[in-house]
């Protein structure tokens, strides 16, 4: 289950102002099974890419296929988590996990035992019953990266997931990311402007240009298959992390002088 | 100005359908007579001085109800606010009297002032005292502390900061309850003129009404729905220019 | 210790309320203003209890609560839908968008006659009094809330397989239900008090018919404990509202935080 990106334009009318080009001939192709980071200065456009590939908004311009198929709407084989979790806050952490079940049409005990599963598998054990509002940002996010994991999707799509987590928690979230990952293979499209992150879980790092968002370039960050703390202090690390980071400034310095002029 | 007329389409769509229905048999033109009735009607209701005797009676009482509510309102609100002993004083009183409907007390209005001009005013008064007094109260309290020292600091007495700080900042909030008040005073006084009936465009449209001169009654009706919307209308341009400082 | 706070302040507000009942008595029985014009809290009292007992104040409360509940249901159903649907059809939203906004500020109690025109002296007409002014605010809540639903839930359960349908009723009823029983909660109270004025203009049984006799006897007494009872309504009511609130919404934040 390939992903394809060709030519994909898109343009965002505002109800009230002028249209605006936030993405420009974006083409890019995702491995099945890869790991592939978005990354780019705010504004760029990438999450606009992913809520495209998601089937969230209609694409006007260009194509998108998954497996060889167009994209015409959102789907269950195509995961979503977002940043500010999305959770649904009149459930309580378990329904919120069944939700996506439900809608599969399990077998009851089948949709229990697989959501009593994922609470286990986020270390959630004993917040089932909670609602959102009673739990933490950490604790929202993996509620959140369960739901869609029940419906096990074969492409997981997230958008700057842990943006709004604290440094220690965001950096926990990480080895659980990986853990999950190691366990049940998915292809993920991930999105986000920290460099480190991206280029830490990502097998590869696309990094976009400022408004409208092209694609600037493609940096390998597999490390030979290495993965999570054997990669972290080394120098190959460092050095790509430092010519991401300068790509990304300079799409940054470009999208802030847009701004001010 | 373009968009303001195909916003108000529908409502051009519904007068036309006002006239055209009762023509046609639609609706019994008994009930609801054509629009071109009610407005010959109004017409006629303005030429005998009808309306202005009426209209001038409700719009008398109105505002001096309305305008004696914010005064004692805002005075009460800011008071309280500012002056401990004053709050403890009055707040339980406002706790009381908040989740009664003030249209309530229209008949305790009747056995103290009778049917007349009096009674509707306290009316008015007593349904528009409420919102302005919570709101200058809100707002006075609101006030952020810092900019009370930065007054004092400065040299300022403390009544003078009452007046030259602690007011403009609660304005916000007061106009707010002063627009809620505004609201307050149209049904108040509609609704004391039906029960007391004698004078008033509440009184007017009744009286038409049990007389069936019902293309009265309706031009009465509109006429009072219009004066209540521009007045919103006019009191929230008058507002948006009062905070403009607001950005 | 904040438990303790919360409760001591709750009990201050019952001294200073009853500080004010004594007052009224002390008031009244110092003979100031005869007892025609404030009858001591104590006779009120007794007064209401009396009414009470007879069945007289009993039949009233029902007939107004009957007639305000009923306005007050279809002003609910009417105006959640017809919200709903402004947020979502824009052929509704461009008829209804200017009725609203000039609906809202409009006295329309002044419309009481022509109800009484259309549908007579009785029950209809007050009921639908009531359902015409308290119709307003729903629709406003119901409009905002359901225009306010977070897309990014809307695509979440789209992206677990939530068809259109399932949608509006699985995800953005109950996102839009807080806002909603706000307008609701604001309605209710409008409920009464048009329905109050119209039993008042209109005369006959119910809470304001009474007052409006006793008025006309220049029943005094009777007329205080007329409203007291009116007070007494409606303060439940309001309470009620609040208990079905924090039912209902028991996940929301603001109930899960107090």
């Amino acid at each position: 289950m390939g992903i394809s990106f060709r030519e994909v334009s898109h343009t965002y009318r505002p109800p009230r102002g002028r249209p605006v080009l936030a993405l420009e001939n974006v083409s890019l192709d995702v491995r099945e099974r890869e790991f592939l980071a978005l990354l780019g200065p705010s504004g760029c456009g990438k999450s606009t890419l992913l809520y495209l590939l998601g089937g969230f908004l209609p694409v006007e311009a260009g194509t998108i296929t998954v497996g060889g198929r167009p994209v015409s709407g959102p789907g269950p084989d195509r995961g979503i988590v977002f940043q500010n979790f999305a959770l649904f806050p009149w459930k309580t952490v378990r329904q919120n996990i069944l939700y996506g079940l439900e809608k599969q049409r399990l077998p009851r005990a089948a949709r229990e035992k697989r959501a009593q599963d994922l609470i286990e598998l986020v270390h959630l054990r004993g917040f089932e019953n909670s609602y959102p509002a009673q739990l933490s940002g950490g604790m929202k996010q993996r509620v959140a990266i369960a739901r869609t994991l029940a419906i096990d999707p074969a492409i997981l799509l997230m958008d700057e997931p842990f943006g709004a987590l604290d440094a220690q928690t965001r950096a926990l979230m990480h080895e659980e990311l990986l853990a999950i990952i190691r366990r049940t293979p998915k292809t993920v499209v991930f999105v986000t402007h920290d460099v480190r992150e991206a280029v830490y879980l990502a097998d590869r790092v696309a990094v976009m240009s400022a408004r409208p968002g092209r694609i600037k370039e493609i940096v390998d960050t597999s490390f030979g298959g290495a993965r999570g703390s054997e990669i972290a202090g080394t120098r190959e690390f460092t050095e790509k992390v430092e010519h991401l980071w300068g790509l990304v400034r300079n799409e940054a310095i470009i999208a802030q002088e847009r701004q001010g002029s | 100005m373009k968009s303001t007329l195909t916003r108000y389409t529908p409502l051009l769509l519904l007068a036309v359908l006002w006239e055209i229905a009762p023509r046609l048999g639609f609706i019994d033109p008994q009930t609801l007579p054509p629009l071109s009735a009610v407005a010959r009607a109004w017409i006629g209701l303005l030429r005998d001085g009808d309306l202005a005797t009426n209209g001038l009676s409700s719009l008398q009482n109105l505002v001096a109800g309305l305008a004696l509510g914010i005064v004692v309102g805002v005075v009460l609100g800011i008071s309280m606010a500012w002056y401990r002993p004053i709050e403890v004083l009055i707040n339980p009183l406002i706790r009381v009297l908040y989740p009664l409907p003030r249209s309530a007390l229209i008949p305790v209005m009747i056995l103290w002032f009778g049917l007349g001009a009096a009674s509707k005013i306290a009316a008015v008064f007593l349904g528009c005292l409420l919102p302005v007094v919570i709101g200058a109260f809100n707002g006075a309290r609101g006030v952020e502390q810092v900019l009370i020292w930065s007054a004092l600091a400065a040299g300022a007495k403390r009544h003078q900061v009452l007046w030259e700080v602690v007011l403009p900042a609660a304005m916000p909030e007061i106009l707010a309850g002063i627009r809620n008040a505004l609201a307050l005073s149209f049904i108040l006084l509609v609704a004391a003129e039906f029960i007391i009936s004698q004078r008033g465009m509440g009184y007017l449209i009744s009286s038409y009404g049990e007389g069936g001169a019902y293309d009265a009654m309706f031009a009465g009706v509109l006429t009072v729905s219009a004066v209540g919307f521009f007045a919103d209308r006019a009191y929230l341009a008058l507002m948006g220019w009062a905070l403009r400082w607001r950005g | 210790m904040a438990r303790l706070t919360i409760f001591i302040q709750g009990l201050l507000r019952w001294v200073s309320i009853l500080a004010l009942l004594a007052a009224w008595q002390a008031f009244a029985e110092a003979h100031v203003v005869s007892s025609f014009l404030l009858p001591a809290f104590s006779t009120v009292v007794v007064r209401l209890y009396h009414d009470v007992i007879s069945g007289d104040m009993v039949l009233g409360i029902v007939l107004t609560l009957y007639r305000a509940f009923a306005g007050f249901a279809l002003a609910s159903m009417s105006g959640i839908v017809i919200g709903i649907l402004i947020a979502r059809v824009p052929l509704m939203r461009w008829f209804f968008d200017p009725l609203v906004s000039v609906g809202l500020p409009m006295p329309k109690i002044a419309f009481l006659p022509v109800f009484i025109l259309w549908f007579g002296v009785f029950d209809a007409s007050k009921i639908l009094m009531v359902a015409f002014s308290a119709v307003f605010p729903v629709v406003v809540a119901s409009w905002a809330a359901a225009e306010n639903v977070e897309p990014v839930l809307l695509w979440s359960a789209l992206s677990l397989g939530a068809g259109r349908r399932q949608l509006l009723w699985e995800v953005a009823l109950p996102a839009s239900l807080p806002q909603i029983f706000t307008g609701l909660q604001v309605a209710m109270p409008i409920a009464l008090i048009v329905e109050i004025i119209s039993e008042m203009a209109m005369g006959g049984e119910g809470l304001g018919g009474s007052i409006m006799t006793e008025m006309r006897f220049a029943d005094s007494p009777g007329v205080f404990a007329g409203i007291l009872a009116i007070a007494i309504v409606g303060a439940t009511l309001v309470k009620a509202m609040e208990v079905i609130r924090h039912r209902l919404l028991i996940w929301h934040p603001e109930a899960l935080a107090g």
